[in-house]
This record gives C-alpha cells, structure tokens and sequence, in this order.
C-alpha cells in the first residue's frame, strides 16, 4: 500500500544507503585528512571483514524469512576449535582450520535441523544455541584463552597478500561467492521463494526444509570462517570472543536493505552495511569521539536506514 | 433520491509515466448501488484507493457532500463517512466480534474518557447494531471462528456503525456462498433504504443486474460510460467492458481424447471427503462443481500431495504412485493452479519472470547455476504464449492486474510440462475479457494432450467447458455427468442430494 | 509431537537432577567434626583472573579442611546479591563476594552482616563496609604503570591510554591512578583515550585506528588490563611500531608474561591472585571461628618486566 508521504520518496530507498555511505565517507574524507588514506582503507577492510563474513551468512537466512542468534558463538566455539589444534608444531595449518569449519558447520546444520523438524520459530531455536555455544566455548577452553598459536595459523588474520590484508582478500573472495549463491543458483532463487512466500514456495514443488537446512548451515560455515578469522587476529582463541556479534551482523543486513519479514535483500546491500558500520566506528575513534557517543550514533544509523528503506519501498 | 452524494471529476493518475487513471469521472447519490465494471487493470482498484486516501491523484476533484475534499488522508475520508470493504478483509482474529466493530472508537462507545476500556458495554452495543442491522453473529465470540461470509458482514457492520454514508464493496461475493450472498443483499437493499450509498464492484454479471441501481464502466483507466442498470444486458455491458463484442465465452471442445492419463481410485480424507473415484483421459477436461464445503479443493489437494489423502490410490499411466508432498506430484508430471492465488500462487517480491519459472528452474540451468540467457529466453516465450501483459519479465508480480497473475501461475505450473493439469477456480477474480482467454489456453492445452481438471463454483463456466462433469456434495461423489446430459438443474440436484 | 514433548521433559528433567546431585554438598561429616562450610560468589567465571582467585580460594579451603562453595555470579550484582541471600538461607560460617559492583552489590554485604555472618570482599570493594577486605588499591596499579612509562620516556612523550568498560570500579581508579601520574609530570601529553572495553579484538581495532590517527607521534600506550594491552601489541607490531613505542598494562595474566619475555609488551603490572584467594579464606575462616583477623589486607601490586620476570613464571 502506497502512501503520498511514502510515494514522494520512493526511489531513494534503493540507493538510499550506497547514498548515505557515499556521503559519509566524502564527509569524513574532508574532516579528517587521515581517513582517506591507503593503509587507513586497508584498515577498515580487515576491521570489517569479520563483522561482514557473519552479516554475510545471516543475510541469506533472513531472506528465508528466518533469523540467527547464535554467530557470536559459533565464532567463539569455532575459534577455541580452531586454536586447540593450532598450537606450533603440532598440525599442519589445514587441521584446526578445517576443523573450525567443520564446527561451525554442525552448528549450523544442528540449527536447521531443530528448526525445520521441530517447528519452533528460528528466533528462539537459535537463541537456545547461542548461550549452548557460549558454553561449549567455556568447556572447550576451560574457561581461558587458548594462546601460543603458530606462526602460520596467524597468518590468516595478520597476513599481508601482494600488499592486501589476509582478510581482505577472505572477505572479497566470501562476498563474490555469496553473491554467486544468492544470484546465480537455484539455492539461491529457491532463499527469495521461501522467504516470500512458504505456502506458495512449498506448492511450487520446493523442498523448502532442505532450502532452510542449507541457509543455517551455509550461516555456521561463515560464522566458522569469521571465528578461525578472529582467533588468528588476537593470536588468542577466547571462549567469550563475539558477544554481540549476532547483533552487528544482523545490523548491517538490515542497513543494506534486507527486510526482517523475509524475501527480499541483497549481498551487496549487506556489505555496504557492514561498511557502513565500520566506516562509522573507524571514523569516530579518529576523531578520538567517546565511545558512549559512538554507539548512540550507530543506533541512530540502524533506525535511519531502515526508516529510509520503509519509505523507500514500493509496496504498491 | 436523487440527491448527489460523492462526486469525482477529471481524476488522473500515473505510475512511473503510465496512466493508471485518465479524466475519470464519477457520481454517486445516495441510496443508490452504483457498479463499477471495467477488466482488471481497467483502473478500478487505483481509483477506489485514490477514493478512500490510500493513494494521492495527480490532478482532479473530490466532491463529497457539496464540499470539495482537500485533505484526503485515510484517517480524514473514514471520519466523513466513507468506507471500504476489502477483499482481503482486514480483522484482527483474537478479537471478539463486537471489539472489532469497535476497533478504535473505544473511548466513545465505552462512555469513559479516561482510558479504561468498558468491554461489556461494547459488546452490549454490537449485539443491539447487529440484531438492528438483522445479521446474526454472536457479537462475543472471537472473530477467527466466524466464516469468510461472516466477516464480511462483521466489515459492514463495522462501516454502518462509524456512520459510513458510501461503502465500496469490492467483490464481496467472491468467497462466500449463495445462501450468504443473499443475506448480503437483503442486508445492502436495507442500508439502501437508509439513504446509504454502495459503491459496488464485481466480475459476476448476474449480481450486477441483481443488485445495481446505476454501472459506470471503466476501460483502460479511462471512464466509458455511465447507465441505469435497466438500459443494460449482459451482452451490451460486457461489450462496453471489453469494447468488442464477445458472442461465444467458451471455446468448443475439440480435442481428441486419448488414453487414460490419471486415475483415481476410492480416495478418501478423513471429514472432507471418500469414496472419490475417476479418471481423466489425455485431451479431455473433467470438471469438478459443488458448493462450497463440497471437498473440491481438498481433493485436489490431495492428489497434488499438499494434504495428502488418508487413504484409496492413484494412478498415473496404469501405474500406481504414492504422492506425500508437492515434489512428487510434480515429479509425476502433475500441476496444481490453487484457488488461493496469492497464499500458494506467487511469491510477492518477486518478478514475473522468477515467478514463471520457480517451478521449473533446473530446465534452465547449467549444473547448479541459472543460465539467464536461457530463463529469459523462456520466459520472453511464456509471456507471449500466455499473452501477459506486463512492462517487461522484471516487473514485479504484484504489480499486475488479477487475471495477469493467474496467467503467471498457471505459466509457473505449465512450465513443469504437467502431463495433468488441475485449475481450481481459475477465473476467479479476473474479468470478463481474462477470463476468455483462459478459457482458450485450457482449451489450448487439451489440445496438446494434457488431462485438465477444472473446479469451478460457476455453472456456466464449468457446462461450457469440460467434457464430463463430477459432482460432489458433502464430500461425497454423486454423480459424473457426460456434457451432453448435463445442465445446471442437474448439477444443482445432485449438488445438494 | 505430544510424544516428543514429552521424551524433550524426561530428558531435561534427568539433566537437572544430574547437575543437581553432582552438587550435593558432602559437608555433613567426615570424620564426625563439623567442617565449615564457606560460600563464596565471584564476579565472572569467565575472566581469567577471577578464576585464578578462585582456584587459590578452592586450593586453600582444602588445606585448612574447610568446604568451599563457589558461585558465579555472571557479572550481574542481582544474583550475587541473590546468592548470597541463598547462602545466608543455607547456614553457611562465612561469605566471601568478589564484588559485581561498588554500589549495587553493597546489598549483599548488609544482609550478611544482619545475619551475624561474617563476609569478606575479595579484590573489590563495596560502599558497605564488610568484615574484612582482601584486595589490592587499584588506583596503585596504574600508579605504578604510568610511573614505569614516565622512567623509560624520561619525562617526555605522547601517551594514550585505554580505558576498560567505563564507569567500572576498576576503570575508574586505574584512570584516577593514571591521571595522577600525568599531573605530576607535565612533560607527559596524553593524546587520546578511549574504551576498549577490557577487549582484545576491540583494543586491536582502536590501536589501529589511532595509528592512523597519530603515527609514530605516539610515544607509549597505557592499556588498563592486559588483555587490552595484548591486542595493542598485536596491532603495533603488525605496523611496525613495537620497538618505537612502549605499551604497559596491568594484571599479569599468564600470555602476558610470555610477551613481556618475548619483549614485545614492556611491562606488566602483577596483581597477586594468589595472596588474594588464600588471605581472602583465611580471614574466611578466622572470622568463622572468632578468631583475631585483619580488617583490610592489601596485597601489593608488582611491576613486571623482562628483568624480574622470572619471579612470576611459573
């Protein structure tokens, strides 16, 4: 249902937050001369990397029409996994990273398939899983940080590629991946359907169990990468590593433009977000602005796009 | 009598550069039931938004009350007296009857200023308007438990009780049966009395003439003409609505009947239906009428895998199959147009061309990635075959006219190549010149070889379509008629036997 | 459904029994004496610190064959003040709280003492005077670090500082210690301080960012916990900045030792959990029996660095 108040600005929402990043990004550029700088760029892509791997991940499950509650601790579970394994000399680099993954991926594949057999509302199976995640994390580590990590399990968090951050290039090569999942397959056409419409999706001959069953395992395997992410960067795999995550990341979905009610959304939208919300904590700790003030403008950024984004939308 | 109530004169309204509504005028007065007919895409929905505030014109009067309607916000229009009776009907389910006629208005009815809510008091007074309004619905009960029918009449109490002085209706009558609809009409011949204006809209001709004092036609979001409903007949009104002349709805049958394609037999639910058994052979439509509860669409629920039936099998090619969920429906080549077009029909945010082939799509794939090149292709086809009309295959959905809609579900299912196609109340909702078409694709597709289901709460529709006739009552098989022998008597006998 | 529901209520049923009997206390009698029973509630489970104390606290219950039970309070002062209405219901000698809060765990010190049951605060302190208070001044601690950096920059230099959560007691008396430093010696500028909320990946992230912010202007980072401190180091050496600029921060915990044998954090400051959580059991226990305590036990803080480090190894 379209309104005047609404028609008027229609259009905008599409573009409305590459708009607003622009436009903050010129601003900062001009008060501050340190912000546009290479190294500060490079800065700000490997503080966003993690946040965007997860914001990634719950991206897709939001399309379904679902939600994740338990990233923070699947990257905690995932990164204490990860570095149990990766102390020097005892495996080879392959053997905590794939055992993060694999992790993180039951995880997730534990979520789908208490959601789709039981029948309980994603919000709070998942809710269920965050504070057992958190747990797991507490046990698995005994309730301390796991350090003294090889050089080269370091690498993936500390490294330099051709003069590009580690991360970087991870976040770059899970955005094209994403996006290819999300666009280019039936997976991903099959996400919009189920989000859309389950009743009509299920009709249509889609097996949407197995649909949602991809989505949260799809959304652990990112959590993983972003948990093996984080301990290879603090060097240090912590058992109360990613509180709040959940909440960045679903933050930066929502900022890209991707509705809480399922169905639409895109991974483009998410990593601007997710930029977004880096550029903004980058920008206000250069301009050395009180933590207390940064997260009162992060808030208001979350309700702005997504006021924008209502206004914006054609729902004629 | 005769006194104008509402007047509407030079609306215009475009949606990005399309005229939606050019020049269209409007006069109601009151204590009359005035048509709106017009195709769908006609204009008629834009116009009736624009009517209640939903939507802002681009240029052009609102006259209500000899005053000219300068703010039209919903808020402003519902308080002067106008109101609209949804197809979608806008209730709130755990609520009780009388707290949603009430809905909002609270503080007047209770007599309290200060905020406490007096349930008794409304709830007094809902029974005491729909006793006055001669509807009779426990006004305590919460309004999930009441039928289509009765929310309907829950939705016109609410109107009559904010003193609603023009009501549109838009096609009331489409979910509810003939006994209720009667009830609908002695209750708007009432209000009519009262001085009450109905703006009403419909795609049933014979309600038309039933019930309308006056028709205004809309065609392509432009104003045709208006004329007393007494100047009019079916043949000259539809020609106005479509601006040709259509002689012949139905199509002649003439495709050759091949082997048995699907059987059924001894199908049973239990409490919706048993005992259902038939066959449908290539080329050959089946059509499947009774009233409302009869177990028409359960039954075809059940042989697509939606609700699976309890018990009894199904054959396809001779050969028996075990159908547990849509998946396997289609895996055997089976199709299912749902009646519910917009719950199980289409996925709103998407396009046109996503929705075509979301039933389809590993046709149009290279191992696990769409080729778009290919899907385009199709789809380009499809919206030719199936003569869409949309801006372009990128269009969302949702933007389309009813009858377009149906054209995209009914392209989604027959992109799966069904072998069996079933089409439960496929003209529902779409207007006269839609329809026609679809009557021609179904023919179209006999042709091709596919065995068609039709079920249809309309006669007319279904004895001139199909080659034989099931009918079904209380979820019970009473009878299968050859096109020959059938006629709507019989039908109706052996409906309500 | 109904069936798995009810497989779902047996299943957590029999876990809870199962924690529950794992938590049976076998403090009855052992060889007839009554042992005394001694609760105590820490501030989180989850830091490390805490549990160091706490392991001391457990090592030295055993050595006076006193019974030990410990709860979590999980950084919520309601349930520590909850807890310790629990222990009061149970009967227990003595308490010993490692407070949540200053103000809001204060509760928990009264109904103890209305209850004449003797309770000692452990390593922080409430508004309500306790029995006895086993800790160290906080405010010290950062005297000691920023001392440390006014001797290695002689005077003169940019300092930042890194706060933990604000407006916890900690941050505010290590900043109050800090600050005091830097009055003393004008020579000191501070450039910039900000939360790292007592975090690793956050204080890499804002080491980052004041790297870009001031470059090799800085000439030392004061990081109130270690933990900070660690992820500032991170963040330095992957710019190449360690060995310009000098990071100090406070707490000792077993990773930081090992950088500062490494070399890449300067200096530590060594909280001594251990006298902690045994003195803290110790006054537990005195006052229980009625025996003389001390009414405030401070246990000093010691600076760490490479040339003292190996009193702290382990």
């Amino acid at each position: 249902m379209e309104n005047k108040f609404t028609s008027r600005f229609r259009g905008i929402g599409q573009y409305g937050i590459f708009l607003a990043f622009v436009i903050i990004c010129l601003t900062l550029a001009l008060s501050t001369p340190k912000f546009f700088t290479v190294s500060n760029l490079m800065n700000i892509g490997t503080q966003v990397s993690i946040n965007a791997l997860l914001a990634f991940g719950v991206t897709f499950v939001i399309i379904t029409g679902g939600i994740d509650l338990s990233l923070g601790s699947m990257v905690a579970v995932t990164g204490v996994l990860a570095a149990s394994f990766a102390h020097p000399d005892t495996y080879p680099i392959i053997v905590p990273v794939f055992i993060g993954l694999v992790g993180g991926l039951a995880i997730g594949a534990f979520n789908g398939l208490v959601i789709t057999k039981s029948k309980v509302p994603p919000f709070i199976v998942t809710l269920g899983t965050m504070t057992i995640g958190r747990g797991l994390a507490l046990i698995l580590s005994n309730g301390r940080p796991i350090s003294n990590l090889s050089d080269s399990f370091n690498f993936i968090g500390g490294g330099n590629l051709f003069g590009i951050p580690f991360p970087i290039i991870i976040l770059i090569l899970a955005f094209f991946i994403c996006s290819a999942i999300l666009n280019k397959t039936i997976l991903g056409r099959y996400m919009y359907a189920v989000g859309g419409n389950e009743p009509a999706a299920r009709a249509s001959g889609i097996r949407v169990n197995h649909v949602k069953m991809w989505v949260y395992t799809i959304c652990g395997l990112l959590s993983a990468v972003g948990g093996i992410l984080l301990t290879s960067r603090i060097t240090t795999g912590q058992p109360n590593a990613g509180a709040g995550f959940e909440l960045d990341a679903i933050a930066a979905a929502i900022i890209g433009g991707t509705s809480t009610s399922g169905g639409t959304g895109t991974m483009t939208g998410t990593l601007i977000g997710a930029l977004l919300i880096g550029v903004i904590s980058n920008s206000l700790d250069l301009l050395n602005v009180t933590s207390y003030y940064q997260q009162v403008v992060m808030g208001a950024i979350i309700i702005g796009a997504v006021v924008l984004d209502s206004m914006g939308k054609d729902k004629n | 009598m005769t006194e104008t109530i509402l007047q509407i004169k030079n609306l215009t309204k475009s949606f990005s550069g399309i005229k939606a509504l050019d020049d269209v005028q409007l006069t109601i007065k009151k204590g009359e039931v005035h048509a709106l007919m017009g195709e769908n895409g006609a204009g008629k929905s834009t116009f009736m938004k624009i009517l209640i505030g939903l939507l802002n014109p681009d240029s052009g009067e609102i006259i209500y009350d000899g005053n000219i309607i300068k703010d039209n916000s919903v808020s402003e229009i519902s308080k002067r007296g106008i109101s609209m009776i949804h197809q979608e009907i806008l209730i709130i389910p755990e609520l009780t009857v009388a707290q949603n006629i009430f809905l909002g208005r609270e503080r007047e009815i209770s007599g309290n200023k200060n905020g406490w809510l007096n349930d008794k008091n409304i709830a007094v007074k809902a029974t005491e308007f729909l006793r006055e309004l001669g509807v009779d619905i426990d006004a305590n009960i919460k309004m999930k438990y009441l039928s289509v029918a009765q929310m309907q009449m829950v939705e016109i109490a609410k109107a009559v009780s904010n003193n609603a002085r023009v009501i549109i209706m838009d096609e009331p009558t489409s979910a509810i049966s003939d006994k209720e609809v009667s009830t609908l009409f002695r209750i708007i011949k009432d209000l009519k009395s009262k001085g009450v204006a109905i703006i009403y809209i419909s795609h049933k001709m014979d309600e038309i003439f039933e019930i309308s004092d006056t028709i205004t036609v809309l065609r392509d979001g432009k104003y045709i003409a208006t004329k007393n409903a007494s100047e009019l007949d079916k043949n000259s009104l539809i020609a106005m609505m479509v601006g040709r002349e259509i002689n012949n709805m139905f199509p002649e049958p003439v495709a050759e009947k091949g082997k048995i394609i699907l059987s059924v037999k001894s199908l049973n639910k239990k409490g919706k239906f048993a005992g259902i058994s038939f066959e449908v052979h290539a080329g050959e439509i089946l059509g499947i009428s009774g009233l409302m509860g009869a177990g028409r669409t359960e039954i075809a629920e059940a042989i697509y895998g939606l609700s699976p039936a309890d018990g009894g099998v199904i054959f396809i090619n001779g050969q028996e199959i075990k159908i547990k969920s849509p998946r396997d429906a289609v895996s055997y080549g089976i199709g299912y147009v749902s009646e519910d077009r917009k719950r199980l029909g289409f996925i709103p945010q998407l396009s046109v061309s996503k929705n075509l082939t979301l039933a389809s799509l590993s046709k149009h794939c290279r191992g696990i990635f769409i080729d778009n090149q290919k899907e385009n292709k199709a789809v380009d086809q499809m919206i030719s075959d199936l003569k869409i009309k949309t801006s372009g295959r990128n269009q969302k959905v949702t933007h389309l006219s009813g009858g377009n809609q149906q054209k995209v579900v009914i392209g989604k299912v027959l992109a799966t190549l069904p072998k069996v196609l079933i089409l439960d109340e496929p003209t529902r909702g779409v207007d006269v010149g839609a329809k026609f078409e679809i009557y021609k694709l179904i023919n179209n597709l006999a042709v091709q070889g596919i065995a068609i289901i039709m079920i249809s709460s309309e006669l007319p529709e279904i004895l001139g379509i199909s080659d034989r006739i099931l009918v079904l009552s209380k979820g019970v098989q009473t009878a299968i008629l050859s096109r020959s022998e059938a006629t709507q008597e019989l039908i109706m006998k052996y409906s309500i036997q | 459904m109904k069936l798995n529901f009810f497989y779902s209520f047996v299943f957590l049923a029999s876990v809870l029994v199962g924690c529950n009997q794992s938590n049976k206390s076998e403090s009855e009698t052992k060889d007839g004496a009554k042992k005394l029973v001694i609760g105590s509630t820490m501030l989180s489970m989850q830091n490390e610190f805490v549990v160091n104390v706490s392991d001391e606290m457990e090592a030295k219950a055993k050595e006076l064959g006193v019974e030990l039970i410990t709860v979590d309070a999980e950084r919520s002062a309601l349930k520590q003040v909850e807890q310790v209405e629990s222990f009061i219901a149970q009967g227990v000698d003595a308490i010993v709280m490692n407070p949540c809060e200053v103000e809001a765990s204060s509760p928990a010190v009264k109904l103890a003492l209305d209850a004449k049951i003797p309770i000692i605060n452990v390593n922080s302190e409430t508004t309500a005077k306790p029995t006895s208070f086993v800790g160290s001044d906080d405010v010290e601690s950062a005297r000691i670090a920023m001392n440390y950096i006014v001797k290695k920059l002689g005077g003169k230099g940019n300092v930042i500082m890194m706060h933990g959560y604000m407006g916890q007691a900690a941050q505010i008396k290590r900043d109050k210690g800090a600050k005091e430093i830097l009055k003393a010696n004008p020579g000191l500028k501070l450039l910039a301080e900000q939360s790292g909320e007592w975090d690793r990946a956050k204080a890499m992230s804002l080491t980052e960012n004041w790297i870009q912010s001031y470059g090799t202007k800085i000439n030392a980072i004061f990081a109130q916990n270690d933990e900070m401190g660690l992820g500032v180091v991170k963040a330095l050496e992957a710019a190449g900045l360690k060995d310009k600029i000098i990071v100090v921060s406070i707490d000792a915990i077993p990773d930081a030792l090992q950088a500062v044998k490494k070399g890449t954090l300067d200096a530590t400051v060594y909280q001594n959990a251990k006298q902690q959580g045994s003195k803290a059991i110790e006054n537990a226990v005195k006052a229980a029996k009625g025996e003389a305590f001390e009414k405030e036990v401070l246990i000093p803080f010691q600076l760490v660095t490479k040339e003292n480090l190996n009193e702290f190894l382990k």
